[in-house]
C-alpha cells in the first residue's frame, strides 16, 4: 500500500553504522565557527546528539551548503507560529509518504497500541545547550498536566482513554513509558501533528516560573511587574512553544526566534544544537536564519510578486497565479502549483439541526441532499473559477489516500437536472410559483439562504454559479455574507439553513488517522452542530442524533477508537466513507485545488509538487525545510 | 406732483427748498433690473448667483443626468445585472468602431476568439478584424424585471446578434462591467441622498431644539455632539455595522448602513442650526410670533428655519460625497454592502487586489463614476453655498 | 482666564467618562469576545483548538466576569496609568502602541506639512481669482485627491512605484532596515517609501483645506477695510498679507483639535492597505478581533487628545485674535 504523494524523494535512514561514519566526518558550521573558537559554543561534536538523525539526501534532493537567509512573509505577528509548523521537528513525524517515523526520538516501541516506550537520543540538547532528558517529560506530566491550577480540567484529551490518564514511568534519563489500560489511537498522531501535542517542556527553564520550584515572593514580584493576575499567567506566558513568541524559551526546532514582539520583522536563527545532520556531516538546517516580514495579508501576493519572499505559499491563492507567473522571470522566482489536501476545497453544509421545522425535515431527507448535489454544475465551476484544473468531487478522501474509491468521489456529483427535478418532485415539492421556484408544503417558496463567512470572493462566485443551476431545479439560493464568528454562531443556533466552508481538513488520510470528521463529534461541524455538541459534551448539551445513519457513524467512531489493528480501522473507515457517500451529509464541490507556491530560483530542494495544507503535511514541514539550501550567490 | 409745487416756495436768495418730506424714490429710482433683484424671492436670488458659478451649473446638470440614469438602469445597461458569460471571463473592454476598412458602417465591434495561455493561465481574446458585428439600438436583449415590477427586455443598446458588447470589459465571472456600474449607481447614489435626508432631519431637530431652548437642553446636546465628534469615525462605523443583524435582506442592510453613515454625520449640521437659532431667536419677529401664541415647533419651522435653509442645503450637498466615499470605505473593511449586492463600493472592493492592478486594470473603472460624482457634488455644493448668501 | 480654564477642565471629566462608557459598549457590541474570534481564526486555518487552554485564558483575561466588572477594572486601571493588556499581542497595551508611535507621528507630520504646502497656494489663488478657469482647474486638482478612494490609490501607487522605481511594496522602509539601528541609509530608505503614503493621505485632506482657506479668505476680502486699503493704493500682495490672510489663518489654529488625534492614529485604511508600521492597523485589527483593552485604551487616548486639542485651539485662538472672548464670563 503505497501512499503516492507525487514525489520521488527518499529519505533513507542508514543502518546503525551509518550515523557513526557521518559522526566521524562532522564538519563545523561556518557561521558558528567564530563562536566556537571564542568558546561561546562547544564544538559540533558536543552539540549534536551522540546518535544524531542522519538525513540522507538523494533522488531530487541534493546535499547542500550551509548559510543564507530565507525571507518569508506573514500577515500578522501571531503568524510567526507558522515557523513551528514549517520547522516540523516532532518526537515522531510523518515522512512524505505519510508513514510515522521517530524524529526527535531515537526510536519508540508500541505494545498493543496501549503501551508506548519512547527512547530519547543520548546527548540531545535544547537550543540553550541544556540536556534534553526524561525530566522534561516528567515536568510536563507532573507539574503542568497534573497541576490542578495550571490544568484545571486535567491532562489534554489525547492523553486520556475513557477519561483515564496513563501511567507514566521514567526508567532512566533517556526513556519514558506511557501505559494506558486500553488502546490509545490518538497518541502517536497527536505527537506528529502539525500543531503538535507537547508532552515535554524545558524543565530547567520553566522551573523558575513555577510555584513548586520558585519562591512565591519572587513570583509575586514578577506578577506585579508584568501586571498579570497570578503566577499561572507568568508560567503560561513563558511556556508557549507553539507561539514562538518567547525568545528565551529553549526549543528543539531547527530555527529559534530571536526577536521579542512587538516587531515587524522576526529573525529566527539556526538552533546550534539541532539533532539532524546530512550525509556529509553537516549539521542541519542548511539555512542560517529565517527572516519573517509582517505585511498585511492583502499585500502578500504583491510583495511576493516583487520578489520579496524566497518561499511563499501562505496568503497566495489560485487566482494570484497569473500575476505571479508574469512577475516570475523579472524577479527570479519560480511558481509551482502544489495542491490542497482538503477533502473538498468548498462544500455545502445543510444544517440538519436548523430551527426551521419545514427545512429541517427537508434537509434530513437523503433524496433532497442528493437532488441539490445533482443540480450543481461542477464542471462549469471548474472551468469558470479554476481553469478546469481541479477535481469535481464530493467531500471525501483524495485519490492519493489509500482509502480512496472512485464512487466516494463521483456518486451524486454528475450534473443531472432531470434526475434532480425528479427527486424533488418525489418529495412533494412539485408546486411552483410564478418565478418557477418550488413551494414548500406550508406554501413558502423553496428559498435557501447559504451563509458564507465572507472570507473570499471565491465562495460568493461559486455560490453565484450554483444559484443559476439550482434555479433550473426550482430552488432559489440567497448568499448571506457575514463574519466568521457570526457565521459560526448562526449555524450553531440553528438560524442557518445551509452554509459553505471547506471540506475534510485532511483528505489524504490513512486508516490510522481519526475519522472524527465523518461523524457528528464536534460542535464545529456545520452539518450537525447540535449532534456534535452532544457527543463532545458527553450528552450534557446539544441533541442526540436521531437519524439512523448519523447514529451509526457515532458507533463506528467509537469502534475505531477501540480497534486493535489496522485492518479493523480500515474497514471502519470504509464503512464511514460509504455512509457519507450515500447520505451526502456534506455536499462537496471540488477538491485537488492547486495552490501556488513561490520558490526563489536560488533555493534548492523544494519539491516541484506537494501538498500545501496544514494537515497532514504541516505545509512545508514534511518536506523538511531544514534541508532546503541557498546558492552561494545568496549567502 | 401738484401739491409739491404748491407747498414749494422760492426763498429770497433764489434757492429752492422743497417743503416735502424726503422721498428716497425721487432720487434713486430703481431700474426694472434692480427692482426685480430686490423683490425676488430668496430662491430666485440663489439661482441668479449660482448661474455665475459656471462650473457649478455644469456639475449640477451632470448630477441631474446621473440621478436620471438610476431610474432607468435596466434599460441603459446592455446586460442584466446577473447575467454572466462563461466564455468571456476577464475580457478586456471592446472598443466601438465606426469605420471598417475605410468604410462607414455605424457603431460596431469586432468579433473575438478565445485563447487560454496555459503557461500563465491567462485568457486572451484576440479580435477577428474581418468579423464586423454591428451594435443594435433600441432593441430587445436580456430580460429583466423593471424595478422588480414587471418583466421587460427593452434596452438602449444591445450586443450584436450572437456577439458580445463589453464596453468596459468583464469581471471574473464574465459579467459586463458597464452594466454592473450602471446598476451599482442605483445603490451608491441613493445611499448619499437617503443618508443626507436622515442626517438632515436629525441635525435640524436636535440642533433646533438645542438652539431654541438653550439651557440644559443645549448643554446636553452640546456634550453629546462633543462626545460623538471626539470619537474616531472608523471604530464607530465598525461597531455599528457589526450590530446590523445578518439575516437582514440586502435592502435593509443598505438602509441600515445609510442610517449609520447619517448617525455620525448630523453633528456638524446640528451645530450650524444651533448657533444660527441662538442668534435668530432674539430677533423681534420671533418675539412677535411668540407673543401671538405660536408654538415652538411652528416658530422654529415656520419662522426661523427658512431664514437659513439655503445655507443648510448647501452644506448638506457637501456632505453627500463623504457618504458615498464612506460606503466604499465600509465595503473595503468588509462591513458595508457585500457581494452579491452590487454597489460602487462593492465593485471597488473587488478591484482592490494586485491581480486587477497588474492584469485586469479595466476593473478599476468604477472609480471613474465615483470621482466624477464626488467632484461634481463638491463643485455644485460650493456653488450653492456661495449663492446661499445672495446679498454679498 | 484661569477661571475659564478650570471650568473647561471640569466639564471634560463627565465628557470623558461618558466617552469611556461609550468606548466600552462599542467594543462589546459585536457578538462574541476575543477568544471566540481567536478560535474562529484558528479553525479557519485548520488548527486544532485546545478548549482547555481557551478556558484557562478566559479566566486569566477576566472574560468570564460580568461586563460591568470588566469595565470597572479597565477604568480604575487607566486612572492608575495601567492601560490593560493586549490579548492578541500578549503584551501590555502601552508596549504594543508605543512601539509604533514614533513612525506614526513622522508620517502624520509629513502629511500635514504636505497638505498645507499644497493647499496654501491653491487656496489663495482660488480666493483671489474667484470663478476664473485657474480657480476651477486648481480646485479640481485639489478635489481629485478627495474623490479618489484612498485604498485604491494606495495600491495602484505601490504597484507603480515598485515597477518603475523598484521601491519595495508596502511598509516604510526596505525590510532589512526594520530591525537595524538608525543610520543615514535607513533614513534614505524611509524617505523613499514615505512619499507614497504622504501623497495618498495628504491629497484627501488637501481639498478640505483649500475649501476652508478659500471661503475664509473670500469672507475677509469682501470686508470694508480691504476696499479701503485698495482704494488707498495698497499693492495687492501687501493688502492680502497684511490682514485678510492672517485672519483667514485662524482656522488652522481652530483645526488643532481635529489634527491632534489624527497625528497619533494616522489614516487607518491607507495604513492597512500599505502595511505601514503605524498605530492605525493595530487599532483596526484590535477592533476586528475584539482585543478589547488594546482597542479601548487606544480609543480613549484618541478621545482625550481630541477633547484636549479643542481646548488648546480655543485658547490659542483667543490669544491670537483679540476679538474672540473665552466664554461669557471671562471678559476682562
Amino acid at each position: 500500500m503505497n501512499v503516492g504523494i507525487g514525489r520521488l524523494l527518499l529519505l533513507l535512514s542508514l543502518l546503525s553504522a551509518g550515523p557513526l561514519q557521518a559522526m566521524e566526518r562532522l564538519k563545523e558550521t561556518t557561521s558558528l565557527l567564530e563562536k566556537v573558537q571564542s568558546g561561546e559554543l562547544p564544538p559540533i561534536e558536543q552539540r549534536v546528539p551522540q546518535e544524531p538523525e542522519l538525513v540522507r539526501l538523494g533522488g531530487d534532493m541534493t546535499p547542500g551548503e550551509q548559510g543564507g537567509e530565507l525571507r518569508l512573509l506573514m500577515g500578522k505577528q501571531k503568524d510567526i507560529r507558522q515557523m513551528v509548523i514549517y520547522g516540523y521537528a516532532r518526537l515522531i513525524g510523518y515522512t512524505p509518504d505519510l508513514e510515522l517515523k521517530a524524529d526527535i526520538l531515537k526510536s519508540y516501541e508500541v505494545t498493543d497500541n496501549r503501551i508506548f516506550t519512547l527512547h530519547l537520543r543520548k546527548g540531545h540538547k535544547w537550543s540553550d545547550g541544556h540536556p534534553f532528558t526524561s525530566e522534561d517529560f516528567r515536568y510536563f506530566w507532573e507539574d503542568i498536566a497534573n497541576n490542578p491550577e495550571l490544568s484545571k480540567s486535567g491532562p489534554p484529551w489525547a492523553l486520556l482513554v475513557d477519561g483515564k490518564p496513563p501511567q507514566v514511568e521514567y526508567p532512566d534519563q533517556y526513556t519514558v513509558r506511557y501505559s494506558w489500560h486500553a488502546p490509545n489511537p490518538y497518541f502517536l498522531t497527536s505527537l506528529a501533528g502539525a500543531v503538535p501535542l507537547y508532552i515535554y517542556k524545558p524543565a530547567h527553564y520553566l522551573r523558575q516560573f513555577h510555584a513548586r520550584y520558585q519562591d512565591l515572593e519572587v513570583l509575586e514580584q514578577l506578577v506585579k511587574k508584568e501586571g498579570k493576575r497570578n503566577w499561572l499567567s507568568i508560567h503560561f506566558n513563558r511556556d508557549r512553544p507553539y507561539k514562538a513568541t518567547n525568545p528565551d524559551l529553549p526549543t528543539l526546532q531547527p530555527w529559534m526566534n530571536t526577536t521579542s514582539p512587538p516587531a515587524d520583522r522576526f529573525i529566527f536563527k539556526r538552533n546550534p544544537y539541532y539533532h539532524r545532520i546530512d550525509q556529509n556531516g553537516k549539521q542541519l538546517p542548511y539555512i542560517d536564519s529565517v527572516a519573517i516580514g509582517i505585511a498585511s495579508s492583502g499585500l502578500v501576493p504583491a510583495k511576493t510578486g516583487a520578489g520579496e519572499s524566497d518561499l511563499q505559499g501562505r496568503y497566495l491563492r489560485m487566482d494570484n497565479y497569473t500575476f505571479l507567473k508574469t512577475a516570475a522571470k523579472r524577479n527570479n522566482f519560480d511558481v509551482r502549483l502544489w495542491k490542497a489536501a482538503k477533502g473538498a476545497h468548498l462544500a455545502l453544509y445543510p444544517n440538519l439541526n436548523t430551527s426551521d421545522p419545514a427545512y429541517r425535515e427537508l434537509l434530513r431527507d437523503q433524496r433532497f441532499r442528493r437532488a441539490i448535489s445533482l443540480a450543481i454544475n461542477r464542471h462549469e465551476i471548474n472551468q469558470v473559477v479554476y481553469f478546469g484544473l481541479v477535481q469535481e468531487s464530493n467531500n471525501t478522501v483524495l485519490t492519493e489516500s489509500p482509502l480512496y474509491k472512485p464512487s466516494y468521489q463521483s456518486d451524486w456529483t454528475q450534473f443531472d437536472l432531470e434526475h434532480a427535478n425528479r427527486l424533488l418532485d418525489e418529495l412533494g415539492l412539485s408546486e411552483r410559483d410564478d418565478r418557477g421556484v418550488r413551494l414548500l408544503s406550508d406554501g413558502r417558496p423553496l428559498e435557501i439562504m447559504v451563509q458564507t463567512a465572507g472570507e473570499s470572493t471565491e465562495q460568493t462566485d461559486v455560490l453565484e454559479l450554483i444559484h443559476d443551476s439550482w434555479l433550473d431545479a426550482g430552488i432559489k439560493l440567497y448568499t448571506i455574507p457575514s463574519t466568521r464568528e457570526v457565521f459560526r454562531n448562526r449555524i450553531f443556533s440553528g438560524d442557518a439553513i445551509m452554509s459553505i466552508w471547506s471540506g475534510l481538513e485532511n483528505g489524504i488520510v490513512t486508516p490510522d488517522n481519526s475519522p472524527m470528521e465523518l461523524a457528528p463529534t464536534s460542535k464545529y461541524q456545520y452539518q450537525w452542530p447540535q449532534w456534535g455538541n452532544y457527543y463532545e459534551s458527553g450528552g450534557q448539551a446539544g441533541e442526540e442524533p436521531d437519524l439512523p445513519a448519523a447514529r451509526e457513524l457515532v458507533e463506528l467512531m467509537d469502534q475505531w477508537s477501540d480497534a486493535l489493528n489496522r485492518q479493523q480501522r480500515l474497514q471502519i473507515w470504509h464503512r464511514m466513507l460509504e455512509i457519507n457517500r450515500d447520505q451526502m451529509f456534506s455536499i462537496g464541490i471540488v477538491n485537488h485545488v492547486p495552490h501556488p507556491v513561490v520558490v526563489s530560483n536560488f533555493l534548492h530542494n523544494v519539491p516541484e509538487v506537494g501538498f500545501f495544507d496544514i494537515s497532514p503535511g504541516a505545509y512545508f514541514g514534511i518536506y523538511k525545510p531544514d534541508t532546503f539550501w541557498f546558492d552561494e550567490v545568496r549567502h | 406732483m401738484n401739491d409739491k409745487e404748491m407747498s414749494a416756495g422760492k426763498m429770497s436768495n433764489g434757492h429752492f427748498v422743497s417743503q416735502d418730506p424726503f422721498n428716497p424714490h425721487s432720487i434713486e429710482t430703481l431700474t426694472p433690473a434692480q427692482e426685480k433683484f430686490y423683490m425676488a424671492s430668496q430662491w430666485k436670488l440663489m439661482w441668479w448667483k449660482l448661474k455665475r458659478h459656471r462650473l457649478a451649473v455644469i456639475c449640477g446638470v451632470i448630477l441631474a443626468l446621473n440621478y436620471a440614469t438610476i431610474m432607468f438602469s435596466e434599460v441603459i445597461a446592455p446586460y442584466n445585472l446577473h447575467s454572466r458569460n462563461s466564455d468571456y471571463i476577464y475580457s478586456p473592454p471592446q472598443s466601438v468602431h465606426l469605420f471598417h476598412q475605410g468604410e462607414f458602417i455605424g457603431p460596431f465591434v469586432y468579433g473575438r476568439d478565445f485563447e487560454l495561455d496555459m503557461e500563465i493561465l491567462k485568457r486572451n481574446y484576440p479580435e477577428r478584424l474581418d468579423d464586423v458585428q454591428p451594435l443594435r439600438f433600441f432593441c430587445s436583449g436580456d430580460s429583466y424585471r423593471f424595478w422588480g415590477l414587471f418583466e421587460a427586455s427593452f434596452h438602449l443598446i444591445c450586443p450584436p446578434e450572437n456577439g458580445t458588447f463589453f464596453l468596459l470589459g468583464t469581471d471574473r465571472l464574465g459579467r459586463d462591467m458597464f452594466s454592473r456600474i450602471t446598476y451599482g449607481a442605483r445603490i451608491s447614489l441613493t445611499i448619499g441622498l437617503v443618508g443626507i435626508i436622515i442626517s438632515f432631519t436629525f441635525g435640524i431637530i436636535i440642533g433646533g431644539l438645542a438652539g431654541y431652548y438653550g439651557g440644559w437642553v443645549d448643554a446636553s446636546v452640546q456634550r453629546l455632539i462633543e462626545v460623538i465628534r471626539s470619537f474616531p469615525e472608523l471604530p464607530l462605523w465598525m461597531a455599528l455595522s457589526a450590530v446590523l443583524p445578518v439575516n437582514w435582506s440586502p435592502i435593509l442592510i443598505f438602509f441600515g448602513i445609510t442610517v449609520i453613515l447619517a448617525l455620525l454625520d448630523w453633528t456638524g449640521l446640528a451645530r450650524a442650526v444651533r448657533s444660527k437659532l441662538l442668534s435668530l431667536r432674539e430677533e423681534d419677529y420671533c418675539a412677535a410670533a411668540e407673543l401671538m401664541g405660536a408654538k415652538p415647533g411652528r416658530i422654529i419651522g415656520r419662522h426661523l428655519l427658512p431664514g437659513f435653509m439655503s445655507h443648510l442645503i448647501a452644506s448638506a450637498t457637501l456632505s453627500i460625497p463623504a457618504m458615498i466615499l464612506g460606503e466604499t470605505a465600509l465595503s473595503f473593511l468588509g462591513l458595508g454592502l457585500r457581494p452579491p449586492v452590487t454597489s460602487w463600493g462593492v465593485l471597488l472592493n473587488e478591484a482592490q487586489n494586485i491581480n486587477v492592478v497588474a492584469l485586469y486594470p479595466w476593473l478599476l473603472y468604477p472609480v471613474v463614476p465615483v470621482i466624477l460624482v464626488i467632484l461634481t457634488f463638491n463643485f455644485f455644493g460650493d456653488g450653492l453655498r456661495d449663492a446661499a448668501d445672495p446679498y454679498k | 482666564m484661569l477661571h475659564y480654564l478650570v471650568r473647561r477642565l471640569l466639564t471634560m471629566i463627565p465628557t470623558l467618562l461618558v466617552i469611556s462608557m461609550l468606548v466600552f459598549v462599542i467594543i462589546q457590541l459585536p457578538p462574541g469576545d476575543y477568544l471566540e474570534s481567536h478560535i474562529a481564526e484558528l479553525q479557519s486555518q485548520g488548527e486544532a483548538v485546545d478548549e482547555q487552554k481557551i478556558q484557562f485564558l478566559r479566566e486569566q483575561y477576566g472574560l468570564d466576569k460580568p461586563m460591568l466588572h470588566q469595565y470597572w477594572f479597565w477604568l480604575t486601571g487607566m486612572l492608575q496609568g495601567d492601560f490593560g493588556y493586549s490579548f492578541e499581542y500578549d503584551l501590555p497595551v502601552t508596549e504594543v502602541v508605543g512601539d509604533r508611535l514614533f513612525l506614526t507621528v513622522i508620517v502624520s507630520i509629513a502629511t500635514i506639512v504636505f497638505t498645507w504646502v499644497m493647499a496654501f497656494p491653491i487656496g489663495i489663488y482660488s480666493a483671489t481669482h474667484q470663478y476664473s478657469w485657474g480657480d476651477y482647474g486648481l480646485s479640481t486638482l485639489g478635489f481629485l485627491g478627495l474623490a479618489t478612494p484612498n485604498f485604491l490609490l494606495a495600491l495602484v501607487m505601490l504597484y507603480l512605484a515598485n515597477v518603475y522605481f523598484g521601491t519595495s511594496i508596502g511598509g516604510l522602509m526596505e525590510p532589512e532596515y526594520i530591525d537595524a539601528p538608525w543610520s543615514i541609509d535607513k533614513m534614505l530608505s524611509i524617505l523613499e517609501h514615505l512619499w507614497i503614503p504622504v501623497v495618498v493621505i495628504g491629497t484627501s485632506g488637501t481639498a478640505g483645506m483649500i475649501r476652508r482657506l478659500r471661503a475664509n479668505l473670500l469672507d475677509e476680502l469682501q470686508k470694508q477695510y480691504v476696499t479701503t486699503g485698495r482704494a488707498k493704493g495698497l499693492p495687492p500682495g501687501k493688502l492680502l498679507r497684511k490682514y485678510p490672510l492672517r485672519i483667514a489663518l485662524n482656522f488652522f489654529v481652530a483645526d488643532i483639535g481635529n489634527l491632534l488625534p489624527t497625528v497619533i492614529s494616522g489614516a487607518e485604511i491607507v495604513a492597512v492597505v500599505m502595511s505601514l508600521p503605524m498605530t492605525g492597523p493595530i487599532l483596526l485589527s484590535a477592533l476586528q478581533s475584539q482585543d478589547m483593552y488594546l482597542a479601548g485604551s487606544f480609543l480613549m487616548f484618541l478621545a482625550l487628545l481630541t477633547v484636549f486639542g479643542v481646548l488648546v485651539s480655543d485658547i490659542a485662538l483667543a490669544l491670537l485674535d483679540p476679538r474672540i472672548r473665552l466664554g461669557g464670563t471671562a471678559g476682562k
